[in-house]
């Protein structure tokens, strides 16, 4: 019976232990939303017990220790792509790249053969994920969107005014995965008729009532190569076993 | 003001000053871990993933982040990290993003430990539960915000058991229903940026 996932899930979530993974349904994911929000508030919410920050610590310290016993290879550098770099306060949604100053904390490891010297100016690149080809550049010409799904990350790129934008392709109302209207010039939710410009602002909303939709997140986005590449988590695309 | 975490320090509170610069590893998790743990629990709602994605954050970081780096740059650094991570988490378990993490959320870049999280957090909650029935609300609140347990909370509520089960899901479907209605997710409704590739 379906609903014994979902309950099962959010009582696993409110016994403080880890809720187990399940085949859940559109209205299974806003429970389980719903119920995330409402333990956010709960008491477990406030922060780390002490017992986690220490011993956190002690593991890091033991990993940083292990890390200079064995140094690595010298970490590649590469050049940045020509883009400004901006302040702290204005970092951004393009998220994983970071601009930051050349000879500060920046170290890439990006392994490419195309590698640039040390001394080159630098990046923060998060190593948690990967720039992945989502189309070829000549299939996103000015004007034109494309949908792309990699698994953790779906969305919908486009160029506009030369430039390349990308957006998330799941409603911030619940969820659902968006759709590009016939049109071509919004993305619409199937579950609950939310819309959206393709730029991410939430033109309309559910029944047409309560305040407009948070934004749809942007989604790190580069050229290269030929290619149009998205920044997501590395690995196996294809969504888990249910 | 600017100044530097390794110079006579005006303020005890360097993170209300982004571009100081933390002295040592030690000042990069002292500072940040309450944050990244707090920005992951508003996204899995259980200690346990909070406290593996907050690892794995930390790990992450360890080797990119070197002391003297700017406050602001390492938040930013972290916050981006979280977010692959967190989508990361949902891809392996659930198979959709049930949240995310807009990098556009500047509150570790710009806010001193604690502001924010929680009152976004507890004003996400009131707003589910008041658009609920009095029996739902008080279910809800009885088992998330003050932890009862699901035999306390039929105590509470003079119902058995099995009935404080079924009231419960009852309640949180139709919460995640009235958040249909009432159009409200989360709090950061006035981002109008878009994604940017040079």
């Amino acid at each position: 019976m379906r609903r014994q996932a979902v309950d099962r899930y959010v009582d696993r979530l409110l016994g403080r232990r880890r809720p187990k993974s399940f085949a859940a349904t559109e209205d299974e994911l806003a429970m389980v939303r719903t119920a995330i929000d409402l333990a956010a508030a709960g008491p477990d919410a406030h922060g780390p017990s002490p017992a986690f920050v220490d011993r956190l610590r002690d593991q890091l310290r033991e990993h940083e220790q292990t890390q200079e016993a064995t140094p690595e290879p010298r970490p590649a550098w590469r050049t940045p792509p020509r883009r400004r770099f901006l302040a702290a306060g204005a970092l951004t949604a393009t998220g994983a790249l970071v601009g930051a100053a050349a000879d500060q904390l920046l170290q890439s490891r990006d392994q490419s053969p195309q590698a640039q010297p040390p001394d080159a100016p630098g990046e923060l690149v998060p190593v948690t994920g990967t720039w992945q080809p989502v189309a070829q550049t000549s299939e996103v010409p000015e004007g034109a969107v494309v949908a792309f799904d990699l698994g953790a990350v779906t969305g919908f790129v486009r160029r506009t005014g030369g430039r390349l934008r990308a957006v998330s392709g799941n409603c911030t109302h619940q969820g659902c995965r968006l759709n590009l209207d016939t049109t071509r010039d919004k993305l619409a939710c199937p579950c609950h008729g939310a819309t959206f410009s393709l730029a991410g602002v939430n033109l309309t909303r559910p029944h047409q009532s309560g305040t407009p939709l948070p934004a749809l997140p942007r989604v790190p986005v580069r050229e290269q190569g030929g290619t149009v590449q998205i920044y997501a988590p590395a690995g196996d695309h294809s969504p888990p076993a249910a | 003001m600017i100044w530097r975490a390794d110079t006579a320090a005006p303020s005890p509170r360097p993170s209300v000053l982004p571009w100081a610069v933390y002295p040592d590893w030690d000042a990069i998790y002292a500072d940040n871990v309450g944050r990244i743990y707090r920005l992951m629990f508003s996204k899995v709602g259980n200690r346990p993933d909070a406290e593996d994605l907050t690892s794995q954050v930390f790990t992450a970081a360890l080797g990119p982040l070197r002391p003297g780096a700017e406050i602001g740059q390492v938040r930013s650094y972290l916050t981006t990290t979280a977010r692959t991570v967190l989508a990361e988490h949902w891809r392996r378990t659930l198979g959709h993003q049930v949240t995310e993490i807009d990098p556009d959320i500047l509150d570790l870049a710009e806010l001193p430990p604690g502001a924010g999280d929680d009152g976004d957090a507890g004003a996400q909650a009131q707003r589910i539960l008041d658009a609920l029935p009095e029996r739902y609300r008080q279910i809800l609140t009885l088992r998330f915000l003050r932890g009862y347990t699901v035999r306390q909370a039929a105590t509470e509520l003079g119902v058995s058991v099995a009935n404080a089960k079924v009231l419960q899901l009852r309640a949180l479907r139709a919460a995640a229903r009235a958040e249909t209605a009432q159009g409200v997710r989360d709090v950061e409704a006035n981002i109008v940026g878009e994604g940017e590739a040079s």
